[in-house]
């Protein structure tokens, strides 16, 4: 009763406070982005994907809140690209492969340079660390330490370690992203 | 409302002067939120408008845009998104990094997308892809080719061919798939389809396009593999009705389109195996009687243009043809009349039967076709109908376009040569239309044509120089003032009364500018120099070639200085005037070019007129006339002509663009004129000279063999030709080798040459140049140098010739050798090398070999009469010695009139340096065979003895 309830108060809500946010997703290939896209969109797993070639656009509707997904291709002959994507959205969503240790070295390369751009400055960002269903995945204070995210003091940073095929820690993900759609609220480092 | 109509009116101004850097700056409402559909389509248009305008827009500023317009993704209105496709299909070349929208555009040609947005994006996809991406959307192109919406089908097989220049290896992977799409009624054709689909087959019959493209596709693939292409012409021949590897009824061509360009086809086959040229022409035959116009014309003149083609077929053609001459449709009409104009040059005498209806399209009131008509007419016609003829055509000259006037001229030229008793009546044509308007190219043409017809007529030629004359008192062309002022000059002398054309020439040089100035004093001192000229005209030349001594121009005062002295002396008169040997003016031109474009030329000494070959006048001329034809002939199959031609689909030319690349190069097989010989010894030398062992030996070589000899009998596995180049202390045996194999790659290819006489102390072998690799079809070369150990004897040697190798496996498709196969070594043994005199010998022409032979005398001559008893024919002979001597032979030296008894003369110099005349005087009886007299005079007594030795 409660739930249709919600469901009521929620479609009203969306009828005065439409929102509309853009995000853009980046990280290396094979990392999950498109997977989670997928995830976020239809609530679909699909185990095999092929390469995204150049970027991949999806409006996804949650609640009151339209989020339009640009979801980047991580291999190395799109990353001098990212930042073209990043300009002005509302935030950035970093994507790693928590279970792939060999990578991380790379993946904080690339995460620094593109922060160190001028055009992105104060966009908040999100870091998710994929795969946390995997043995070997590390944990969130492991990524943070990885990622040397406390080093970020000039915009706001929250990491999450997620997985996409089991869905753990989607909602959470998800209420980080809607809670930055316009007016960005509050928020503290996440550790 | 009325905001509307302003803004409107705004738009029209705006595109006419349409700035690409406001465009550029207005291109930041692609970014906005949320996207404005319709101001972002008005502005992708401004975009298209510019581009396809021809203005360039700067890498960096295209790939912004580029990336502002991949934002336009996010908007699901459909004709923006039409839009969007367009520009990135426009933008694909000029901005950087459009891979970009790949993904995108894969999305878009899904089967559960839009249908519009399908073939739009399979289209915009291709034109962004790079090979390398290539195997990752073939399972999506392969599929959109077997789809049933023609539209996707067609998108996808025309992108294919497109795609097909760069990735021959992955698109040859998709033949299956493009025969299905050209049988692709026959298939859902069949008994157990199921309901749903009938929808579909409708739409499928409605439109054949989908063949058209996919027998493009198809003949794109398979266009090298000759027994392929037969198939797929047989296939929808007809022919094999009984079953055969096919099951199932037989499939038909329903494209009428894809039917000419199966036509086309078969016509490549035939050329290529002549074998094959009855069974291809019954098909062709069968296909004349098509039922679609477009198809029967194609046939038709398919058999017009083979080369040796029966009575029978040809009369049939003609019939098809002759029937279109009277089709309502203007089209079809200028189709036929231009296949029978083109046959008409070949073969008059088969046109004959449509003399009656081409006389009634001389008023059709398309001009085009009635000029074709006319001069086919004019080809076709007896001495009787061409009076009526010429008099039609004056009528509508003037409403005819340029070409073809040019057409109409060449027309008359020939028609000179054929009926020289209508001499008068062509003349007077010729100088009327020259009085008329018109442009360069045609007044060139009317100009040669009376030019010919004053050599080849010479009742006349007084008549003709006459309107000559008149032509050059009011010529806007300077280039056609020099022209007919230099035939003046050679003309001229020889008539009767010169001095009207003196006057003429010295009106020139009185009234025009400097160039035709310089070219009328040179005209005068033909006259002067004369052999013809009496005293008093020499006089009378002087006078006038002093008053141009004054003259404002540097040039005509430095002629006219020359010619006053020339006169004075009958030497120089003779060497200059009296010349009848030129240089061959293709090399000249090149050379100079050569030497102007090298800073330090200069330095090493003046520009050498001795490296430039000599030509007889008589075969310069002869080259002219080659390359005249040669030109009218692209004219008449219609490379430059812009009429309306119903004959050629759109799309047409992608096949043959395609298949060019594809042939390979054969060195010297096309060398028949003895221009393209010049031409190709040059590219021997610069060949030579890329080498640094072998440029050591000198700037050039002295002589290079005329002709290439094969080592190697024609069709087998690997082609070996050798080239003889004698340099003054060296000789280089240069052997272009190709590979036939396509699975195989050789690596290290080098030929072991071994003398059969024992050459010590006269060759020593100093320089091997292998090939370093030779995958199928692409020649490379090797060398074999050897140093004459004594330069004064002219060794006669035989080699024995091995070609050396590794041999690897390979890849046929993409030629690449198999990973970690190391080959192995192989040997191909190939025909002996000789080496003779005749290699030593420079083939060329000496100007007024009569005298140089009695200036010899006696003294240099070597003498020796053979009987050659093996030799069937005067023919024969001729052509060895010919091959032997390796010296040039004069007029007629090869084509003896009488089967009994010949006399030839040949020219040359023995290391390109000391000059050498043969005569040679045989006689053929049947059972005796030939008995030669072969006398050799030279600067050299050596030269001559070893020259007579070289045919013992």
């Amino acid at each position: 009763m409660a739930s249709i309830f919600k469901a009521i108060l929620d479609w009203l809500l969306s009828l005065f406070w439409k929102e509309e946010m853009e995000l853009t997703l980046v990280g290396l290939q094979n990392s999950g982005k498109t997977t989670l896209v997928n995830v976020i969109a239809s609530g679909q797993f699909t185990e095999d994907m092929i390469p995204t070639v150049g970027f991949n656009m999806r409006k996804v509707t949650k609640g009151n809140v339209t989020m339009k997904l640009w979801d980047i291709g991580g291999q190395p002959r799109f990353r001098s690209m990212w930042e073209r994507y990043c300009r002005g959205v509302n935030a950035i969503v970093f994507v790693i492969d928590a279970a792939d240790h060999a990578k991380l070295d790379q993946a904080r390369a690339e995460l620094w340079s593109l922060l160190e751009k001028p055009q992105l400055a104060n966009i908040p960002v999100l870091v998710l660390g994929n795969k946390n269903d995997l043995e070997e995945a590390l944990t969130v204070d492991q990524l943070i330490e990885a990622m040397n995210l406390h080093a970020i003091t000039s915009r706001e940073v929250a990491c999450y370690s997620i997985s996409a095929k089991n869905q753990v820690n989607i909602d959470v993900t998800l209420k980080w992203l809607i809670k930055h759609s316009s007016s960005s609220s509050s928020s503290a480092l996440v550790s | 409302m009325s905001w509307k109509k302003d803004e409107d009116s705004d738009e029209l101004g705006a595109l006419l002067n349409l700035d690409h850097s406001a465009v550029l700056q207005e291109a930041r409402i692609f970014n906005q939120t949320p996207i404005r559909p319709r101001q972002s389509r008005l502005l992708l248009a401004k975009i298209v408008f510019l581009l396809y305008r021809g203005d360039s827009i700067p890498t960096i500023d295209a790939t912004n845009l580029f990336f502002s317009i991949t934002k336009l993704f996010q908007c699901k209105d459909m004709s923006l998104r039409q839009m969007v496709y367009l520009t990135i299909k426009e933008l694909s070349t000029v901005s950087e990094d459009v891979i970009m929208v790949t993904s995108s555009l894969m999305k878009d040609m899904q089967p559960k997308s839009e249908i519009t947005y399908r073939a739009n994006a399979i289209r915009a996809l291709c034109k962004i892809v790079d090979p390398s991406m290539l195997p990752g959307i073939e399972r999506l192109l392969k599929a959109a080719i077997v789809e049933k919406l023609p539209s996707i089908a067609s998108a996808a097989l025309v992108s294919s061919i497109h795609l097909f220049t760069d990735a021959k290896d992955v698109v040859r992977r998709w033949g299956n798939e493009a025969s299905e799409a050209l049988n692709g009624k026959a298939l859902s054709m069949g008994p157990s389809f199921f309901s749903g689909s009938a929808n579909q087959n409708q739409v499928v019959s409605t439109s054949n396009i989908v063949q058209y493209h996919a027998i493009g596709l198809l003949y794109a693939i398979r266009q090298h593999d000759r027994m392929a292409v037969l198939k797929l012409v047989q296939t929808f021949s007809g022919q094999n009705k009984s079953g055969g590897w096919m099951s199932g009824p037989s499939p038909t061509l329903r494209s009428n389109m894809a039917h000419v360009m199966l036509i086309r086809y078969a016509v490549r086959v035939m050329e290529n195996d002549p074998s094959l040229l009855p069974q291809l022409c019954t098909l062709l035959q069968e296909w004349m009687s098509h039922s679609s116009d477009m198809v029967s014309l194609e046939a038709a003149r398919a058999v017009c243009q083979l080369k040796d083609v029966d009575s029978r077929p040809l009369t049939q053609a003609v019939g098809v043809l002759q029937m279109f001459l009277g089709s309502p449709r203007a089209t079809a009409r200028f189709a036929a009349i231009r296949t029978l104009n083109t046959l008409a040059r070949t073969h008059p005498e088969a046109v004959q039967p449509c003399n009656v209806d081409m006389e009634n399209l001389i008023t059709d009131k398309n001009r085009s076709v009635a000029t074709f008509a006319i001069t086919t007419l004019l080809k076709t016609g007896n001495e009787a109908s061409v009076d009526r003829l010429m008099k039609q055509m004056q009528g509508f000259m003037a409403e005819i376009s340029d070409e073809f006037k040019i057409i109409v001229a060449e027309a008359v030229r020939s028609l000179c040569r054929k009926f020289p008793g209508k001499h008068s009546l062509f003349l007077s044509f010729l100088s009327g239309v020259l009085r008329d308007e018109g442009g360069y190219e045609f007044k060139r043409s009317a100009i040669e044509a009376i030019i010919d017809l004053a050599k080849n007529v010479p009742e006349c030629k007084e008549t003709a120089l006459a309107h000559l004359c008149e032509f050059i008192e009011d010529c806007e062309f300077t280039k056609l003032s020099v022209r007919v002022l230099y035939f003046l000059g050679e003309e001229g002398p020889l008539t009767a009364k010169p001095t009207i054309y003196i006057r003429h020439i010295y009106n020139r040089v009185v009234l025009e500018n400097a160039v035709v100035r310089a070219a009328a004093v040179n005209a005068l001192a033909k006259f002067g120099a004369s052999s013809a000229a009496d005293p008093s005209l020499q006089r009378s030349v002087r006078v006038l070639l002093k008053r141009c001594l004054d003259d404002r121009d540097d040039e005509v005062r430095d002629r006219s200085a020359w010619a006053l002295r020339m006169m004075d002396n009958e030497k120089t008169k003779d060497k200059y005037v009296r010349d009848d040997s030129t240089f061959a003016l293709a090399v000249l031109e090149r050379k100079l070019v050569e030497y102007c474009a090298d800073p330090a030329a200069s330095l090493k000494g003046k520009f050498s007129f001795e490296s430039v070959p000599r030509i007889s006048r008589a075969q310069e001329e002869e080259s002219r006339n080659q390359a005249r034809l040669e030109n009218m002939d692209a004219v008449l199959t219609g490379t430059t002509i812009s009429a309306p031609s119903s004959t050629r689909p759109i799309g047409a030319g992608i096949s043959e663009a395609i298949e060019t690349p594809g042939t390979p190069m054969s060195p010297g097989v096309s060398g028949s004129g003895f221009m393209d010989e010049f031409e190709q010894q040059a590219r021997y030398a610069s060949q030579l000279n890329a080498i640094p062992e072998i440029a050591a030996f000198g700037d050039q070589p002295l002589v290079s063999s005329r002709k290439p000899v094969d080592l190697t009998e024609a069709e087998t596995e690997y082609v070996v030709r050798c080239i003889k180049h004698v340099y003054d202390g060296h000789i280089v045996f240069q052997f272009d080798v190709t590979n036939t194999i396509p699975e195989q790659v050789l690596e290290q290819i080098e030929v072991a040459m071994e003398p059969e006489e024992d050459i010590d102390g006269v060759l020593e072998p100093v320089v091997v140049v292998p090939i370093p690799e030779l995958k199928c079809n692409q020649p490379g070369t090797a060398y074999v140098a050897f140093a004459r150990a004594d330069t004064e004897t002219f060794p006669s040697v035989s080699f024995a010739c091995t070609l050396k190798f590794i041999v690897k496996e390979c890849d046929p498709a993409t030629g690449e050798p198999e990973e970690g196969d190391d080959g192995f070594e192989d040997e191909y043994s190939l025909e002996a090398t000789d080496l003779g005199a005749g290699d030593f010998m420079q083939s060329t022409y000496i100007p007024d070999s009569h005298s140089l032979w009695e200036v010899l005398g006696q003294d240099a001559e070597a003498i020796e009469t053979f009987a050659l008893a093996n030799f069937d024919g005067i023919e024969e002979c001729i052509t060895k010695v010919n091959d032997l001597l390796g010296m040039s032979p004069l007029d007629g030296a090869l084509k003896p009139k009488s089967k009994a008894a010949h006399q030839a003369v040949f020219t040359g110099k023995w290391m390109g340096r000391v000059k050498t005349v043969a005569r040679t005087r045989m006689t053929y009886q049947k059972g005796a065979g030939v008995t030669m007299e072969l006398a050799v005079r030279s600067e050299d007594q050596g030269v001559s003895e070893l020259m007579v030795a070289a045919i013992a």
